[in-house]
């Protein structure tokens, strides 16, 4: 169950998989950014719409995004709800009990904020669908992230549905000497969790001690340089995204700091 | 030059008080295949970890004696020196695999060698190739099977062309399928690449079968080696340092005392049945029951 | 045809399964339909690859996974209807890995803490202990950190903190894998004690030597399906069967099959039973 959370790649031959990914976690941070840059409720919408052309191009299907951005979509209907409640400035009123005022702006912010949201989701939800963490994790190292960090986020990565499964299995085993791990107050369950908590991390010492003498029988860090079995190249559709990246993120910046543009 | 040369060596984990090894001295040829049998805490693990290296730099403790490597000195040359001459595999699957692709595991140990990227191609599909995993590449260790992982970690460790490989238990783990899988692997590797092997196991039944030679392992001391026929024709030496004897040593050992002779040595089933039929079924063709 | 066990009265029967069938989460199918009884007293080894089912289906049978369909009756109630906290204090279940179950800082801590979840008194619960501690030969270590013991310890402590909970039946999950052959001997000594008590033992295991010696009763599964149920002897002269479930019959049964055209039956299952054939077939050499 935990590596379906992380893990939420598909496979499949579409323009967005094929892109260098080193270019999309930079779209990626340039249309986040995008999304927070513009206040304009329908150039966020148009924002969303252009994302969803992308999860679209993705062949990532309705049902498989609603599943995985369930949670998102609560939280989104939740900001639209309690926004007015906490923000009674503005007119025109629409309705007032005592101190709480829901205004016709305030709504319209709540709405707003909802759609950026859905919009840093959706858009970080398309890399993890169309990159490999094999990939993004290159992608960082050959960004400049040192290879010990990539490495050590890798490994993170590649052990979380091992660990995952311990940890039910360890669940499964302390259940059958009777532990109820749903039963009782705060107190009594935080108590009852040591017992799963131990074994774990017995475990995982003793998984992280083998891993350490087989990362030194590999000759890791046997010297500076280091050359990889497959490498990044970018190609010329690469740049062509980067640069339409680039415009997409400077025009507004432009319009917005420089010409005073309400967006 | 001698594979291993171990010289009255004396190993304690940093805060244990018994010798993990006591007094060992060990000599491995190149080509040899030594099958190192003991059970818990008999030291031949310890003995795995000394081959490359782990003791004395990644593994504190007190080592004494001398231990040499295709002449090298262990306690004198860093562990990533002896990665190109001793490949070594642990007992866990999970352990020891920790990258996300077969791939990316294969070529890790070239890439930290800085290997040219048309080398660690090479390489990884020679490895694969021998282990069996050809075709594996892109598969992620979580969706292995046990038998497959260990396979992996042989070629992850075979990638970097050492003269040597050591296994620790290396089928610990496995079921039939995996350690019949994993056994053919090294028998492969023996016969047709007469590669160095250093295995240590606690089950005499696959050992038997191919083993130049077999040393036997308690609290750390030495008690016996030499070629497997005479180092496994007695069951209860073996039974005496916690490893179960091979049932057709045992079939062999019984009919000596029965018949009071010491002609039968069987250490696989076919000798044992081949030397069954020439000494005694065949005394009464056509059999009474 | 699988040899069952029906005709058994009910009371007899303190484990039943019906048509039981479970898929895992993610769409996996792994027990087909299976019809199960097991009567009090028993020594069954439930044998199998990997992937064959064992071990989820020893995992239904102390509640820890419900059926998907079909079902499981332990003592006449199906497992369904009981949380799995009650039904422990029936059906026991010690890990192949002791260390998913050791957490605490003495022996004697660690084989209370079942009982004590079941809620019995304090003074029911320390008999309990008592008994667990003296049937694994664990009262020299009772003090002793359980984590800092050797491998063959740790698991009479695992197996102990499951005993102390008395269930009738005892689920072990490959006891014998790890240890040496005399821990092992001493080990299979002890279930042997037990089940004379009248305790059922299910034994999960691919060590086929371990089952000729001990079970009296085999299960074999393959693909998630029983494809026999009968006792030793019958297993063992079945060659097909064996390889059907990836399983390798001990090499003295191998041997006895191959020297079968001359008068050798082919179930034996240990070495003195084999040169005891020997020795009236040819012998005197």
């Amino acid at each position: 169950m935990m590596g379906g959370f992380i893990d939420l790649y598909t496979e499949a031959d579409t323009f967005l998989h094929r892109m260098d990914p080193r270019v999309k976690i930079v779209a990626v941070l340039f249309l986040s950014l995008l999304a927070f840059i513009l206040t304009n409720l329908t150039l966020l919408l148009a924002l969303l719409v252009l994302i969803f052309v992308l999860l679209f191009l993705a062949r990532a299907t309705i049902t498989r995004t609603v599943f995985a951005l369930k949670f998102v979509l609560r939280f989104m209907v939740l900001i639209v709800v309690l926004w007015p409640i906490f923000d009674p400035t503005g007119t025109p009123v629409l309705a007032s009990l005592g101190p709480l005022k829901i205004t016709e702006p305030a709504i319209w912010r709540g709405v707003t904020s909802a759609v950026r949201v859905g919009c840093l989701a959706t858009v970080w939800y398309i890399l993890m669908f169309t990159t490999s963490q094999r990939d993004l994790v290159r992608a960082l190292v050959k960004i400049g992230v040192r290879f010990d960090f990539g490495l050590t986020l890798a490994i993170s990565l590649r052990f979380l549905p091992t660990f995952g499964a311990l940890i039910d299995s360890i669940k499964d085993a302390q259940r059958a000497r009777g532990l109820e791990l749903s039963k009782g107050g705060l107190l009594k369950r935080s108590r009852n969790y040591v017992a799963v908590l131990v074994p774990t991390i017995v475990s995982a010492l003793r998984t992280a001690d083998t891993l350490s003498l087989a990362l030194q029988s590999r000759a890791y860090g046997a010297r500076a340089d280091r050359t990889y079995l497959r490498d990044l190249n970018m190609r010329s559709s690469d740049y062509a995204t980067l640069a339409v990246l680039v415009a997409l993120l400077v025009l507004p910046i432009l319009a917005k700091f420089v010409m005073n543009v309400a967006i | 030059m001698k594979a291993l040369e171990l010289r009255d060596v004396r190993f304690k984990y940093k805060g244990s008080e018994n010798w993990a090894l006591d007094r060992v001295s060990l000599e491995v040829e190149k080509g040899e295949f030594v099958t190192v049998l003991g059970c818990n805490g008999s030291g031949k693990s310890t003995l795995c970890l000394l081959t490359n290296g782990l003791i004395p730099h990644a593994i504190q403790g007190d080592l004494q004696g001398s231990v040499e490597v295709f002449g090298k000195k262990v306690a004198e040359r860093p562990v990533a020196e002896f990665a190109t001459k001793v490949g070594i595999v642990f007992q866990e699957p999970e352990s020891q695999l920790f990258c996300m692709s077969v791939e990316e595991e294969v070529a890790f140990g070239p890439e930290n060698l800085a290997v040219p990227r048309d080398e660690i191609k090479e390489r990884v599909e020679w490895a694969l190739e021998l282990v069996g995993m050809r075709g594996y590449n892109s598969r992620s260790p979580f969706s292995l099977s046990g038998g497959q992982k260990q396979r992996v970690a042989i070629a992850a460790a075979l990638s970097m062309r050492p003269e040597m490989l050591v296994l620790d238990e290396p089928a610990y783990a496995l079921d039939p399928v995996g350690r019949t899988g994993l056994y053919s692997v090294l028998r492969d590797l023996k016969e047709k690449h007469g590669m160095t092997v250093i295995l240590a196991e606690r089950d005499a039944e696959e050992a038997a079968a191919f083993s130049d030679r077999i040393v036997l392992m308690k609290d750390g001391k030495m008690l016996g080696s030499g070629p497997a026929r005479p180092m496994l024709s007695d069951p209860d030496r073996l039974r005496n340092i916690g490893v179960r004897p091979p049932q057709v040593t045992e079939v062999a050992s019984l009919l000596n005392a029965r018949m009071r002779t010491s002609k039968f040595s069987f250490l696989t089933v076919e000798e044992a049945e081949r030397g069954i039929l020439e000494s005694i079924l065949t005394s009464r063709k056509g059999g009474k029951r | 045809m699988i040899p069952s066990a029906h005709g058994i009265p009910q009371e007899e029967k303190i484990i039943s399964t019906r048509n039981l069938k479970f898929t895992y989460e993610g769409g996996v199918q792994a027990l087909h339909g299976l019809n199960l009884d097991i009567r009090h007293g028993d020594y069954v080894a439930i044998v199998g690859g990997n992937g064959s089912g064992k071990t989820t289906l020893a995992k239904t049978l102390n509640g820890l996974l419900k059926p998907t369909s079909g079902t499981v009756v332990v003592n006449g109630r199906p497992t369904s209807e009981q949380k799995v906290a009650a039904l422990a204090k029936v059906v026991g279940y010690a890990f192949q890995n002791p260390d998913h179950q050791l957490f605490c800082s003495s022996v004697e801590d660690e084989v209370r803490f079942g009982p004590q979840n079941l809620g019995y008194s304090e003074q029911e619960v320390r008999q309990k202990v008592e008994r667990a501690i003296e049937a694994m030969n664990l009262d020299k270590l009772r003090s002793v950190a359980p984590l800092s013991l050797r491998l063959g310890e740790r698991r009479r402590v695992s197996i102990a903190s499951v005993i102390a909970m008395d269930p009738q039946v005892l689920i072990l999950d490959e006891p014998t894998t790890g240890l040496d052959s005399g821990e092992s001997l001493e080990l299979m000594d002890r279930l042997k004690r037990l089940n004379g008590e009248g305790k059922t033992i299910i034994l999960i295991t691919h060590d086929m030597k371990v089952v000729a010696e001990h079970a009296r009763r085999v299960i074999v599964m393959a693909n998630g399906r029983m494809i026999l149920d009968s006792d030793c002897r019958g297993v063992f002269s079945d060659l097909a069967i064996l390889g059907e479930s990836s399983l390798e019959p001990p090499p003295v049964t191998k041997l006895a099959h191959r020297l079968a055209k001359h008068g050798i039956s082919p179930d034996v299952v240990s070495a003195e039973e084999l040169v005891v054939q020997l020795m009236k077939s040819g012998g005197g050499g």
